[in-house]
């Protein structure tokens, strides 16, 4: 925790902001509101629903974006095809779960099959450019294009929920209070229990995807290539090896978003480019390359979009657009990206 | 600020020049505990020294030694992690790139930078642009523009007249050393910075870089990075020996010879 | 890109005229002529739907063919200016629409959006190379969003319809043949404008901030100020493109400047090539083409006429792959194997 004692010492005013934020926000979630704060703010469970779908959102936006920011961290590869692979996997995963009526059946299939592909992509077309920054991103844009027809003319324009199973379908209480009763009791928030899951999944995921990034040889080989190739090529590691499977896991790692977008909400085209556009603006927010850089990103965006749409639904997109910006303006690298 | 250092040829606008010169009095060059860290390695670490105007210093050292990096500080490739850097008495350290050359600043690349794609002409064109007005003017300029003709007796001043319209890409290596030249000349340069000019030349072309810098006019001074001690100790009137990014003697030319430290660092101790 | 200042005196008119090869002038002729032997649809849907694409993609040339940065929102600047004309001028929407004459609407447009296109300049030359396209992109992206939410200013999801050139000078702008002439001469202008550009002291600064921007820095260039400069300079066209664009369609919606519609610049551009002024106009009139006739084009090769996208997108892959400098690369290397004519005995060879 170096970094973050580096960083109070550093900013001190941020510090005090950001703590004053936090506390801040766990009175607004924990206590029960006085009345004038609902005047201002409208019902607390309405508040509350707002922050949980952003967290949860951003819980997704983090599972579309860290195989992104993963890829773009080692290879330069703006991999602007990640958002069809997204959808790809949605509609692999859904129809996994049509034929088998397993729902956890289709994680691992539709990491395998995208994967592959990833694997494939890596191996027949970008080793083949590297180096090529924009031509790689520019190829990607095709493949895009080509996928986006394909998926198009193979499932069509309609639109595919995933069904959750059962035991994750319904609500859930959670220890959150929402609001009193007239006659004194607390009342409970309740959640739709698939969410929460999910949000669980995300967190387990990202800290596995850290743990492994900092403690394992893999993951050591890969953070010294992210900061300098060179090192990467010189300690004797076949660098293509270790390109082929981080390619390979970023794009696993995209279908599997997939799956739980289509359950989250649904899976039609467009989807392609609208979670491409949001793993652009988390990690543009996060910082480039950074697996902790595109969760904090993903929470912001998420938290930005859902309390958009409660509080000011016409503007919720500027929100996203505007937090965007202010990074770029003040901090051009992202938030935890490295100073180039 | 800026609009002080009009073009012109070398030494063309010497009052211009030394009109800044009595402005500002004291040293031309001034570095103050200037440390450049690359992660935790000290490329340059606490690197004082200064220059008085018109003086010219060689910087000698190892490969390794931090002469470049030194440099890349003075001229705003990259800000410096500590330390103070000072121009004609004016605190530049953290000036981006373009306002220390306005201010008469010039540097030449060890591996040359130029635009391989343009050619001569157009080459010092840009240079002499980049300190004049104009830099964003949508009109073409005509013949008569006095900065074509600038960039002409600069071309002429480098002998490259001959080569004035040829790709800069199918120079040799020689003439593409020269052009470095010509475009740190260009406008009202009041303090230049020559990385290693001499490397890779020929025993002629050698001769004539000796020349070129000679022949600079005295209100202009300069630091050369240079490897042969014999142009370092030709074409400079002091020295400063740096050793693993430090300052490590600093005397004339034949102090320095003589030095018996340096002789056995730096020489070898197979000279004189 | 060797671009030598003038040595000798002036060239003067004649002279210069003298100088334009005769291809050059066959094809101005054959484009001057072409409403004698065109029909209308041709004029209208393909030639005038070129110039305008030719245009738009022409200003995303200049950033990334001169400044070496690749913009993905001129399209997002295009749209804004149609946005203005309808705003200001009328419209279908006249709750909104102000009503204003041509000559306040018109010049405010190519203004603004060219503020705008500034804007996101200055924004996106903080970073550098493939960030330029990730910010832009996702910029085009919130442009598209917010007008698609915000009724009041952009009327949402509908956006405005009948937007149609004023009449000037008595003639109906939208009619085929006036309407190809308007378009000609805007391509034709700003054609030109770029062509001189390139050799203007700020064109010359902007190809040495491409090539080597540190050593730009070292010769007292502002490189960030010629690059965002190069955003100014590249919006006006793309906004004077922008009003054509919605004139030729009477409408501007959210959807003008959607994401499909962002790439498909690119995919103009890069086919057609990005290293000189007239492969937008190239590759603006295949994708012309190709979108008109692709149905049939389809139906020929045996599929459904619904699939022009995935012909765009394979071609597109196809250039990226194999010819990155586009269809006048692809020129420039028939030329260059003419012209060095194979050894026969070595055979062609690479």
């Amino acid at each position: 925790m170096g970094t973050l004692q580096n960083f109070s010492t550093r900013h001190p005013i941020w510090t005090v902001i950001i703590l004053v934020l936090v506390v801040g926000l766990a009175w607004l979630v924990f206590a029960p509101w006085p009345p004038g704060l609902e005047q201002v703010l409208g019902r607390k469970r309405i508040f509350l629903n707002a922050i949980l779908s952003g967290i949860t959102l951003g819980a997704l936006y983090f599972l579309v974006a860290s195989g992104f920011t993963l890829v773009f961290g080692l290879m330069r590869n703006v991999n602007l095809a990640h958002g069809s692979l997204y959808l790809l996997g949605g509609y692999i995963g859904f129809g996994v779960v049509e034929s088998t009526g397993y729902w956890l059946l289709a994680f691992p299939v539709v990491f395998v099959v995208v994967g592959v592909l990833g694997l494939l992509l890596q191996h027949q077309v970008f080793r083949r450019m590297e180096g090529e920054e924009l031509r790689q991103t520019l190829v990607t844009i095709g493949l895009s294009i080509v996928l986006a027809d394909l998926m198009l003319w193979y499932w069509g324009g309609q639109s595919y929920q995933v069904y959750s199973p059962d035991w994750l379908s319904g609500p859930m209480e959670l220890p959150i209070i929402s609001s009193l009763r007239s006659n004194g009791d607390p009342v409970y928030l309740t959640y739709p229990r698939v969410r929460l899951a999910i949000l669980f999944a995300a967190i387990v995921i990202g800290l596995a995807m850290w743990y492994a990034l900092n403690r394992s040889r893999l993951g050591m080989l890969i953070r010294a290539g992210v900061d300098d190739r060179d090192i990467l090529a010189a300690s004797g590691v076949h660098i293509q090896y270790v390109f082929l499977a981080v390619f390979g896991f970023g794009a696993g790692m995209a279908g599997i978003a997939g799956i739980v977008g289509g359950t989250f909400q649904s899976l039609s085209p467009g989807e392609d480019t609208r979670f491409l556009l949001a793993s652009l603006v988390v990690v543009i927010v996060g910082g480039m390359g950074s697996i902790p850089g595109a969760a904090i990103g993903a929470l912001i965006i998420g938290l930005a979009e859902q309390i958009g749409l409660v509080y000011a639904p016409t503007y919720s997109v500027v929100f996203t657009f505007l937090i965007m910006a202010v990074v770029l303006a003040f901090r051009p690298q992202g938030l935890l990206g490295a100073q180039r | 600020m800026v609009a002080l250092t009009r073009p012109a040829t070398i030494g063309a606008d010497r009052s211009a020049a030394e009109r800044l010169g009595s402005v500002t009095t004291g040293n031309a060059l001034e570095l103050r505990g200037v440390t450049k860290l690359f992660g935790a390695l000290a490329a340059i670490s606490d690197v004082t020294m200064s220059v008085r105007p018109g003086e010219r210093r060689a910087v000698l050292g190892s490969n390794g030694a931090g002469k470049t990096t030194l440099f890349n500080c003075v001229t705003g490739d990259f800000l410096p992690t500590s330390g103070t850097i000072r121009l004609f008495g004016e605190d530049i350290s953290n000036f981006p790139a373009h306002e220390r050359i306005r201010r008469g600043l010039r540097r030449t690349y060890q591996i040359s930078l130029l635009f391989g794609g343009m050619s001569v002409a157009d080459n010092v064109y840009l240079a002499c642009l980049g300190v004049s007005r104009g830099r964003f003017s949508l009109l073409r300029p005509r013949p008569s523009d006095p900065i074509i003709g600038r960039a002409d007796e600069l071309i002429e001043a480098v002998h490259l007249t001959r080569v004035r319209d040829t790709l800069v890409s199918s120079l040799s290596y020689g003439q593409q050393r020269q052009l470095e030249i010509a475009l740190a000349l260009a406008g009202a340069p009041r303090f230049i910075l020559f990385d290693e000019p001499a490397a890779g030349l020929s025993p002629t072309e050698r001769a004539e870089l000796i020349d070129i810098l000679t022949g600079l006019p005295d209100h202009i001074g300069y630091i050369i990075i240079e490897h042969d001690m014999d142009v370092a100790l030709r074409v400079a009137e002091s020295v400063t020996m740096m050793h693993n990014g430090r300052v490590f003697k600093e005397g004339t030319p034949e102090e320095i010879e003589n030095d018996e430290e340096v002789q056995q660092l730096y020489l070898g101790g197979g000279h004189g | 890109m060797a671009q030598a200042l003038p040595t000798t005196a002036p060239g003067r008119l004649t002279t210069a005229l003298e100088r334009i090869p005769a291809p050059v002038w066959v094809i101005a002729f054959l484009l001057l002529l072409m409403p004698a032997f065109a029909n209308n649809f041709v004029l209208y849907q393909i030639f005038g739907w070129s110039f305008i694409l030719g245009m738009i993609a022409l200003s995303l040339m200049v950033l990334a063919g001169y400044g070496g940065m690749v913009s993905l929102a001129q399209m997002t600047v295009a749209a804004l200016a149609g946005y203005v004309v309808a705003i200001l001028g009328t419209s279908g929407v006249p709750q909104i629409s102000l009503g204003w004459p041509w000559w306040i609407h018109i010049p405010l447009a190519i203004l603004i959006a060219t503020l705008f296109g500034t804007l996101v300049g200055a924004l996106a030359v903080r970073t550098e190379g493939i960030y330029t396209i990730m910010i832009t992109l996702a910029i085009a992206a919130a442009f598209f969003y917010f007008t698609r939410q915000n009724y009041v200013i952009f009327n949402g999801y509908t956006g405005f319809n009948n937007v149609i050139p004023p009449a000037l000078f008595g003639v109906e702008w939208r009619q085929p043949v006036p309407f190809y002439y308007l378009t000609l001469g805007c391509a034709t202008l700003s054609y030109l404008a770029v062509v001189w550009m390139a050799r203007t002291p700020f064109g010359l600064a902007l190809q040495g901030v491409r090539d080597n921007p540190r050593r730009m820095g070292a010769l007292g260039f502002h490189v960030t100020a010629h690059r965002i400069f190069a955003y100014t300079f590249a919006s006006v066209i793309a906004a004077v493109g922008g009003i054509l664009l919605v004139w030729q369609s009477a409408q501007v919606v959210p959807g003008t400047a959607g994401i499909p519609q962002v790439i498909d610049i690119l995919v103009v551009a890069v086919v057609g090539g990005l290293r000189r002024p007239i492969g937008p106009f190239i590759g603006a009139l295949i994708y012309a083409v190709l979108s008109v006739f692709s149905s049939d084009i389809l139906h020929a090769f045996g599929m459904s006429g619904e699939r022009f996208k995935l012909v765009i997108g394979l071609g597109f892959l196809a250039f990226v792959l194999f010819s990155p400098d586009g269809v006048l690369g692809l020129w420039e290397k028939y030329k260059a194997r003419r012209a060095a004519s194979p050894d026969p005995l070595l055979g062609g060879g690479r």
